[in-house]
């Protein structure tokens, strides 16, 4: 004789009946993120991270107003001859390059190629990475065979020797760059995320939500993905600082988007036509300009990894 | 054991294929065609039809994917579009040059580096020493290697004159590899192999500190301090035990430094592997610059299999499945 089984004991998703449904509910992935991003700003490096980059975001959307020239515009001296390499001057107040542009409309210009390439690159290397390293980690099988067979010959391809042959090959444009970034990147995100996930899952809790009748997706977003949201934003992180460093790396050698002026190529420029040691005055400004942005990531990732290693933190 | 060795090798090998394989169809299907560049304007058809065969350029591009496999498990890389000789005959001086920077300028910075982070995951946890050194370290990690370059060459080549900032020197009257042991090498030599200590430096204490401050707390350590053993062997006994991540790191890093201290061979124009690259990509080479990335990446899959390897003969820990 079988008993059909009582509907009202299994907490569903939905039921908000009782002290069971709380845990099963989880919690919502934007306040995990919120929690995330608040212990961050607790650390004081990662703080000075913050004021850096939200200094550097206010000067990239400003550029275009702050920008005294068009950073392709040739100074020309009082007797119509160009205006090479002056040092800094109320005109110029950076000074010019060898070419006679404007270095402080050129610099200005940089902030917005090394935060777009940074942000474009976060959102689409953050959704590819997180969408295979979740996938492949909650559901394991076909699908994590082949992320994972996929990544080991992804993780033999020597990135920057890559990003130069394929950006070469495309055409030196600041989408192919992008592209080569995102192509190159997703591939240590996926695993690292993967691995997190891995060990989420056999969390006690996620068990009893299954054994409740909690549907796949519920799982992923409202246990696993607040969960892993830490490592994810570690990489994301991380990756905003690699690819501005790539960006910056090919632009060095040549491989610049020529309509864009970044940091990189101002540095091309300034080295390729032996200007190094005279013109201080323009190989100063993106080089620190770069290392102030990559630093304030590495200080605001360092403050993530801190939290992501239980064993790391300060007892 | 053994299965474990073989099935790590058969699987390097399909990576290697895998890469292979990405590489010749990126070359071959890329907007750019590498015909174009070859086949100078005024050729007869003879002579056209000649010059493709001679740089395997003819047939579908599944014949030519088969001849060019077949090729290179002869060893046989093709010819540069450049330097009209044997590609394998330009990369191979390249690979010792850039291995000289590339190999001490690892181990000295994982040296430099794992004696700082010990002293740094030692200090008292949030006190000076420790802050200090954590946030100077993050923020050298975030100097691009170029601009390291640009610092050093513009303050002790251009300024203080002190160091040659461009390529080997002159080999003069010594061939072979006596060129090596002159002074006029190591005087070139040192410039480029600061940056690169430079560049490995941060990271390596960053990695050796947290290995110092996960393992000071654990019980043998504890055991240590209550036999009376002085602090700076205590710290000693955290420290060797944290050497585990640094030395598997060091494989991987060395590939990865191979292939990025392309940058550095670039602004000091070192006569690398990796500035070879650049310049093949920039005359449009595909041979050359082929042969270049194939090299990077097959001492990256010789380099993680041998820390897989490695790391089982260190740690006891580790079981081969």
């Amino acid at each position: 004789m079988t008993v059909a089984p009582d509907p009202a004991p299994v907490p569903g998703p939905v039921s908000s009946s009782g002290a069971t449904p709380i845990t099963i509910r989880g919690r919502s992935p934007w306040a995990a993120a919120w929690d995330s991003l608040r212990l961050m700003m607790r650390d004081s490096f990662a703080l000075i991270g913050v004021v850096v980059l939200s200094v550097f975001v206010v000067l990239a959307v400003l550029a275009p107003w702050l920008a005294p020239y068009d950073p392709f515009q040739a100074m020309m001296t009082e007797a119509g001859r160009l205006n090479r390499l002056s040092p800094p001057t109320a005109a110029n107040p950076f000074g010019t390059t060898g070419f006679g542009q404007d270095v402080l409309s050129q610099f200005l210009y940089g902030f917005r190629v090394a935060l777009m390439v940074g942000l474009v690159a976060a959102v689409a290397v953050g959704f590819i990475s997180t969408l295979f390293g979740v996938l492949s980690g909650y559901f394991g099988g076909l699908v994590d065979d082949v992320l994972m067979r996929i990544t080991d010959v992804a993780l033999s391809i020597p990135t920057l020797p890559f990003a130069i042959v394929a950006v070469a090959l495309l055409g030196p444009s600041i989408e192919n760059i992008i592209l080569v970034i995102t192509i190159l990147f997703w591939r240590n995100g996926a695993r690292i995320i993967r691995s997190a996930v891995l060990t989420e899952k056999e969390r006690v809790y996620v068990k009893w939500a299954r054994a409740a009748g909690a549907s796949h997706f519920h799982i992923i977003m409202r246990h696993i993905l607040p969960n892993v949201f830490r490592v994810v934003f570690l990489w994301i992180t991380m990756s905003v600082a690699f690819a501005i460093l790539t960006e910056a790396s090919l632009s060095f050698l040549g491989l610049g988007d020529p309509k864009a002026i970044s940091w990189g190529q101002m540095l091309n420029t300034a080295f390729s036509s032996g200007n190094l040691r005279t013109a201080w005055w323009w190989v100063v400004p993106p080089s620190v300009a770069l290392v102030l942005l990559v630093s304030s990531l590495y200080l605001i990732g360092r403050a993530y990894e801190e939290q992501t290693n239980p064993r790391l933190r300060r007892r | 054991m053994r299965a474990y060795i073989l099935r790590r090798l058969a699987q390097s090998v399909l990576v290697v294929w895998a890469v292979t394989t990405i590489m010749f169809f990126m070359f071959r299907v890329m907007p750019a065609d590498p015909t174009a560049i070859l086949l100078e304007r005024g050729l007869t058809d003879e002579a056209r039809q000649a010059l493709l065969e001679r740089w395997g350029l003819t047939g579908s591009l599944w014949d030519q994917y088969i001849a060019y496999l077949g090729n290179l498990l002869q060893g046989d890389f093709g010819a540069s579009f450049f330097y009209r000789k044997p590609v394998w005959e330009v990369l191979f001086p390249l690979i010792v040059n850039t291995l000289w920077i590339a190999v001490p300028g690892l181990l000295l910075g994982a040296a430099i580096g794992a004696a700082i982070g010990t002293a740094v995951g030692w200090a008292r946890r949030g006190g000076k020493l420790e802050r200090s050194g954590i946030f100077l370290a993050t923020v050298i990690r975030g100097v691009p290697n170029f601009v390291i370059g640009i610092a050093l060459l513009t303050v002790f080549s251009s300024t203080l004159g002190w160091f040659p900032g461009f390529g080997m020197g002159d080999p003069g009257e010594t061939t072979g590899f006596a060129r090596y042991l002159t002074l006029d090498f190591l005087h070139h030599l040192t410039l480029p192999l600061v940056a690169v200590i430079i560049y490995f430096l941060p990271e390596n204490l960053l990695l050796m500190r947290s290995g110092v401050v996960e393992n000071r707390t654990e019980d043998y350590i504890e055991l240590v301090r209550a036999k009376g053993v002085p602090q700076r062997r205590v710290a000693w006994h955290a420290a060797r035990n944290s050497m585990l991540p640094l030395i598997t790191w060091l494989f991987p890093a060395l590939a990865e430094t191979i292939a990025g201290i392309v940058v550095i061979e670039i602004v000091f124009s070192w006569p690398g592997v990796g500035r070879e690259l650049v310049l093949a990509v920039t005359r449009q080479d595909y041979p050359l610059a082929q042969a270049a990335f194939f090299l990077l990446a097959v001492m990256i899959v010789l380099a993680n299999l041998a820390a897989d390897l490695v790391y089982g003969k260190l740690d006891p820990r580790v079981v081969y499945k």
